[in-house]
């Protein structure tokens, strides 16, 4: 889709000409004249304007009438007034209008000092209000939700919040109540405002009307600063501006950058900063002796860490997950390498051969952020970006919304944007290979392997057909790193975008969703078994993940060195690595800021690490932009930097890296990845660079190989299920540990389709069992329209999730909730986090003692004065 | 002149028999012999202005809309909920065929299949009526698919709103028609390039539509030689308030004031004379009711030119018997209560203005008070996202223009009942005991 051409033009303002592009609004027109109009509800970020506020009215020669400036594009040779009588005199009219149900508490509101209403008063008010009338008055505050506060009597009913649920998050909560001047923003029948994106709306709120309760009489705006870094929380890798007071980050704001996240931020990122100072924060080097995990000095954690992986040489394997750096990862592969021989290096994301990895990381073939909304079509696979990189889920959105993107999603398990899709294929859990061969088939015209490939995927051929059909003009194809498991898949994903002629067309391409925050940093850093920095070959490749774990449980590896990866959680296959980090003869070294099962039960040192505020370094977004950490706070206790600690192990182990301070590091890196050439930490800069845009790989175009179909994926019987996963946002230790978000921690649930718990007996809300093999899972049932029959699912990383088969038994345990039945109010709390208000739902005990934290019953915000 | 009016009282008028055996349907199947550029072309020469209110040419409107391919719509505005207007009501209950033959007709013009009726909720039984009468059209094949040899078809609905008045507003009535909050939009784009659901949208009044097949029969030409140069044709007015007998009356646009009021409706009662009157609709500067403002011409010009605007041509007349403070107040009232709080002027500015309003019926007020409404009433005019906020400040402001020296002497009354002084110092002993509304607003309420 072609983006947007601007003309500039030339307009006159306060008597100056000045040059501007065409067509966009006078209000920010005007700013190139260095002229500043005053708004309220113009926020470009929401889309088409409103004026609703009518604060931006200025005089237009030729129109009789004021216009308001948010929302009049500009035009050649137009002539605007902005500081005649009649122009002052409106503003400040409405300014007193606003000010007549405002309650002027500044002193104690926590906006007073930031606050858009306090400056526009100051600047284009009166000064005086000939208002003398008693105010409206409303119960304050209230709790919208429990992480935002509403004190409607400061609320001058811009519409900001209520467009972005409306229109930006499309969750559809919040809303307009009322009539006139006795209009109130809230939900219906005063529910919770519990949404993915909620914690947006006090940033756009340009009064005190909308406080997050996390920093609710923290702060005033002279006691704090601002540092802007990277949130590693997960591989959207938003920009964000942290509020630090006295070295404590109080509040997350976005800090804009189009390239990444159009100035949102998911609430996992917004609220999760609690986990930096949690009281769960490990703060000293810990060793182990005997049983007992005992603070430590550095030095002797130092020497414990080095002298383990000294004597295991080649015998050791690292694995690196979540906020790790380039830089970390990089030093850390060079002690391995070039110290104990060992190229056992993994991570959470796909281990392939080299030719697979550089035809995949082609930069010619490379999506930006941005293509996502000027895309012709964008296919989704084997993905939910609002699980795995959350905020791409509103650049869909608005993309869909207003630029007309058509949207194609084919995975296993439902995601957030179905509703918004034009074709939604499902396949069964594991069957994403066979899908990819038939989607293949169906580009070539190869009629067996479409009707085998869909067969075995478990989906129709007429589906995958009307899917291919939506493939036209620039396509994106948004793919979860997870569907890489082998080299097959990613040669039918290869076949595919050859054949879609994506290889360097602008506004095309893929995009990787890896599964670890800065799961592409760590691959160009060359922290891999199959290749080093820079995707360069190798003369002997490594053990990758699985094989690490195996060969731990065999005895044939004897240190595990954990880079912020919590094996039991995130990796899968729990029985594996309990056997793995079980086994006797395993040492574990692990890098971690929180108290994790894994580090506590099988740590033998464990180096205290940086919570994200506290880091220095760079990491890559999934569309290539290398972005810097800037470290934003002191280290909590006796933490240091983890670099630094990968330095002071690998000196005592034998490697001098050269690094005494963090910047050397990446220079070190820079240096020995050839794509990073001519990167500095400062042409990095605050919004990062993508090093794609002016490199070549020098690897032949793809040339479609053969495909076979795989086998189809085990069918459900009677008497078992298929099993698949899902990532959910909110799996992670962050979210654990962090107070704020207690009501949005994932409980274990099982998802299954009205067919199959009504044929088992289950209903929704019951408490169920899955069991093969005698390893069993237990959790509370989600009975979802949305889920095929044949299927249940599982979320990754909540509760102890040990299952391995493809099939698995169902068994009801108790049955508490009513039989399934569509349409029924309530919404498990889960549920409703992931923004899929359509779903099945009963159970209004789901919620369980977070309801206690809702605000459901004294959120009605009835108006006590006399407006009526 | 009766053309709306013409045998209107006659028994069975709403049913397609009566309706059919007086011609009906007859100009929508001449219309749909000729191209809609013709018909547009007769409607364009009739020179009709719109009847819901701002008096926009209908054919000047209608060619507005884009030519070619689309989805287009024509929306009647039968949300008539102007205080004072009552003419559509009558008009639909007795004759609906008429609307829908005009409905019909304007669609055909500008290449719309599919229209709307929004009747205001309140109208529920002519609602029903309009209903009847629809499928009966319906069954007779001239609405529905295939209507004429061209195979033009259209589909056409009758929706009833949940009774907002901001929903006669008709960018709001659009919103409310898609099942949106009413709320009016930002113009530009008016609903003629992006209306109901992003798509060219005609939308005129009931009366205005009514006029389509009266056009078709006699001619543009013929048409606009009725009225003034400028206002042509006929009008219905409804006269309510302090007349003998109020009605709607159909009149030929510039027939002197006067004659309606007082030949028609039957002027004020015995021994009372005219104080003011609102000339169309409570949204209307008020006239003082002085003679050469009862002489004036009651076409669209002339009440513009004498400060004022023919609206939806109902007159309301307020005698000298009625506080002009109380007309004012209950004025407020209604469009307080109607603002739909989008836009800050209007939502603050009439809440405002009722706050003041109350404060000065209550003997609180001080002359001050009347420069301040002014003052606010101007701030809204023109200011505001859509003319709610005008409606009440032009009736206010043209009230206290007119009345300054009633409202004082008001006020001086009300302030001796309340037993203030001259200086607003308190006369009495307690201020909180038995003194009902001056003090209840002034207090704090904590319930």
């Amino acid at each position: 889709m072609p983006r947007p051409q601007t003309k500039e033009i030339t307009f006159t303002i306060d008597g100056r000409e000045v040059t501007a592009p065409e067509n966009i609004m006078l209000v920010d027109g005007a700013k190139h004249g260095d002229v500043e109009i005053p708004v309220f509800c113009y926020e470009p970020k929401l889309g088409a304007p409103v004026g609703a506020c009518r604060m931006c009215l200025v005089e237009i020669e030729g129109i009789p009438k004021l216009q308001t400036a948010c929302s009049t594009p500009i035009k050649d040779g137009m002539v605007v007034h902005t500081q005649t009588d009649r122009v002052h005199e409106a503003q400040r009219a409405v300014v007193e209008f606003l000010l007549i149900n405002h309650p002027l508490d500044c002193p104690v509101c926590d906006k007073g000092g930031e606050c858009p209403l306090q400056d526009i008063t100051y600047g284009w008010g009166a000064g005086t209000s000939r208002f003398i009338e008693p105010k409206r008055h409303f119960k304050k505050p209230l709790e919208l939700s429990p992480l935002v506060a509403i004190d409607r009597e400061r609320c001058i009913l811009c519409y900001r919040c209520v467009r972005f649920s409306q229109e930006i998050s499309e969750d559809y909560q919040l809303i307009l109540l009322e009539r006139g001047a006795a209009s109130f923003v809230g939900t219906f029948d005063g529910r919770p405002y519990v949404a993915p994106f909620s914690g947006n709306i006090t940033e756009l709120c340009p009064v005190g009307a909308l406080t997050p309760s996390t920093y609710r009489f923290r702060a005033r705006p002279w006691d704090i600063e601002q540092g802007g870094t990277v949130c590693t929380l997960c591989p959207s890798q938003c920009n964000v501006s942290l509020t630090v007071r006295d070295e404590k980050v109080l509040r997350v704001l976005a800090r804009d950058n189009d390239g990444v996240d159009d100035g949102w931020l998911c609430d996992k990122g917004r609220f999760a900063f609690q986990h930096a100072h949690s009281e769960e924060r490990i703060t000293q080097p810990l060793v182990r002796e005997g049983v007992a995990l005992l603070p430590a000095s550095w030095e002797k954690a130092y020497a414990a860490a080095a002298a383990a992986l000294k004597k295991a040489g080649p015998k050791a394997a690292a694995i690196a997950a979540d906020e790790t750096t380039n830089e970390e990862a990089f030093l850390l592969q060079r002690l391995f390498r070039e110290e104990l021989g060992s190229g056992n290096l993994a991570t959470p994301g796909a281990a392939l051969p080299i030719e697979v990895t550089r035809a995949l990381a082609d930069p010619a073939l490379q999506a930006r952020v941005e293509d996502l909304e000027f895309a012709d079509t964008v296919l989704l696979l084997d993905c939910d970006p609002l699980d795995d990189a959350s905020i791409l889920d509103l650049r869909l959105r608005k993309g869909i919304r207003r630029r007309g993107v058509k949207l194609a999603v084919a995975s296993a398990h439902p995601t957030a944007l179905d509703d918004s899709a034009k074709v939604v294929l499902r396949y069964a859990p594991g069957g994403g290979e066979a899908f990819l061969v038939a989607l293949d088939a169906a580009l070539s015209g190869d009629e067996g392997n479409l009707g085998g490939g869909a067969s075995a995927a478990g989906a129709r051929a007429g589906d995958v057909r009307a899917l291919r059909d939506l493939l036209d003009g620039d396509v994106v194809v948004v793919f979860g790193e997870r569907l890489l498991r082998s080299e097959s898949v990613a040669n039918a994903l290869l076949n595919i975008v050859s054949r879609l002629g994506m290889r360097g067309r602008a506004g095309a391409g893929l995009l990787c969703l890896p599964s670890t925050t800065n799961g592409r940093g760590l691959a160009e850093a060359g922290f891999a078994p199959g290749h080093g920095p820079g995707y360069q070959p190798l003369e002997q490749t490594g053990r990758g993940l699985g094989d690490i774990a195996d060969g731990l449980a065999d005895g044939d590896l004897s240190v595990l060195y954990l880079l912020h990866a919590d094996p039991l959680r995130s990796l899968g296959d729990r029985a594996r690595w309990e056997r793995a980090l079980g086994a006797p003869t395993t040492t574990v070294i692990a890098h971690e800021s929180v108290m994790t099962e894994a580090v506590r039960e099988y740590a033998d040192v464990v180096f205290p690490a940086e919570a994200y505020p506290e880091k220095e370094g760079t990491i890559v977004h999934p569309d290539g932009r290398v972005q810097r950490l800037r470290q934003s706070i002191s280290r909590s206790g006796d933490v240091r930097a983890t670099w630094q600690v990968i330095v002071e192990v690998a000196g005592r182990a034998g490697l001098d890296l050269g690094v005494l301070a963090g910047p050397m590091a990446s220079h070190q890196l820079f240096g020995a990845v050839p794509f990073y050439a001519g990167l500095t930490l400062d042409t990095i800069g605050p919004q990062g660079t993508r090093w794609v845009e002016g490199q070549q790989f020098d690897i032949p175009e793809w040339t479609p190989v053969k495909l076979s179909v795989p086998d189809a994926a085990p069918a459900a019987t009677n008497g078992s299920l298929r099993l698949g996963t899902f990532r959910t946002l909110w799996a992670s230790k962050e979210v654990d540990v962090s107070p704020a978000l207690a009501f949005a921690r994932p409980d274990p649930v099982v998802e299954m389709s009205p067919v199959d718990a009504e044929r088992i007996g289950i209903g929704h809300g019951d408490e169920v069992e899955l069991g093969s093999n005698g390893t069993k899972f237990q959790g509370r049932a989600v009975v979802r329209a949305a889920i095929p029959a044949g299927s249940v699912f599982v979320a990754e990383g909540v509760g102890e999730l040990a299952l391995t088969e493809a099939l698995v038994e169902v068994r009801a345990l108790t049955s508490v909730g009513a039989a399934p039945v569509d349409g029924d109010a309530g919404q498990p709390a889960t549920d409703a986090a992931a923004g899929e208000p359509t779903e099945v739902g009963t159970a209004a005990d789901q919620t369980g003692a977070d309801t206690d934290t809702h605000p459901a019953e004294d959120a009605s915000g009835e108006p006590r004065g006399d407006t009526r | 002149m009766q053309l709306l009016f013409d045998d209107i009282d006659r028994a069975g008028l709403n049913t397609l028999a009566v309706y059919e055996e007086k011609g009906g349907y007859e100009q929508l199947r001449r219309a749909l012999s000729m191209s809609p550029e013709e018909v547009l072309s007769e409607l364009q020469a009739s020179g009709l202005r719109g009847r819901g209110g701002a008096g926009f040419a209908m054919g000047k409107k209608a060619s507005f809309l884009p030519h070619g391919d689309m989805d287009k719509y024509v929306v009647c505005n039968a949300d008539e909920s102007e205080p004072g207007t009552f003419k559509d009501r009558e008009l639909m209950q007795k004759n609906p065929h008429l609307l829908i033959e005009g409905l019909a007709i304007a669609s055909y013009a500008v290449g719309a299949t599919r229209s709307f009726i929004y009747i205001r909720g309140e109208y529920d039984y002519v609602a029903d009526i309009l209903d009847a009468a629809l499928a009966e059209a319906k069954t007779a094949r001239h609405i529905g698919p295939t209507m004429g040899d061209e195979g033009y078809g259209l589909e056409l609905w009758v929706h009833r709103g949940a009774g907002a008045y901001i929903c006669g507003e008709e960018t709001a009535l659009l919103d409310s028609l898609e099942g949106k909050r009413g709320n009016p939009r930002l113009k530009p784009p008016f609903p003629a390039v992006q209306g109901l659901y992003q798509g060219p949208t005609l939308i005129n009044n009931v009366e205005t539509l009514m006029n389509a097949p009266i056009i078709m029969r006699m001619g543009g030409a013929e048409y606009a030689k009725i009225g003034t140069e400028t206002s042509t044709g006929t009008k219905v007015v409804s006269v309510s308030g302090c007349v003998q007998r109020p009605g709607n009356y159909e009149i030929v646009l510039g027939t002197p004031t006067r004659e309606i009021i007082y030949d028609l409706a039957g002027g004020p009662g015995e021994g009372r004379s005219i104080k003011f009157f609102f000339p169309g609709g409570s949204s209307s500067p008020v006239l003082p009711g002085t003679d050469e403002n009862l002489d004036l011409p009651y076409d669209f010009d002339s009440l513009a030119k004498a400060g004022s605007m023919l609206g939806s041509g109902a007159i309301i007349v307020v005698d000298d018997t009625v506080p002009t403070i109380d007309v004012a107040l209950k004025t407020a009232k209604f469009y307080k209560h109607e603002s739909c709080g989008k836009c800050t002027p209007c939502r603050e500015g009439t809440n405002w203005t009722v706050k003041m309003l109350e404060r000065i019926d209550s003997g609180m007020g001080t002359p001050m008070d009347l420069d301040i409404m002014s003052s606010v009433c101007d701030q809204i005019i023109g200011n505001c996202l859509c003319v709610l906020g005008d409606a009440m400040a032009m009736p206010i402001s043209s009230m206290i223009k007119h009345f300054r020296t009633e409202f004082e002497a008001h006020m001086e009354a009300r302030r001796a009942e309340a037993g203030l002084g001259p200086d607003g110092a308190l006369s009495g002993n307690d201020v909180t005991e038995d003194r009902g509304g001056p003090y209840a607003l002034t207090g704090t309420r904590t319930s």
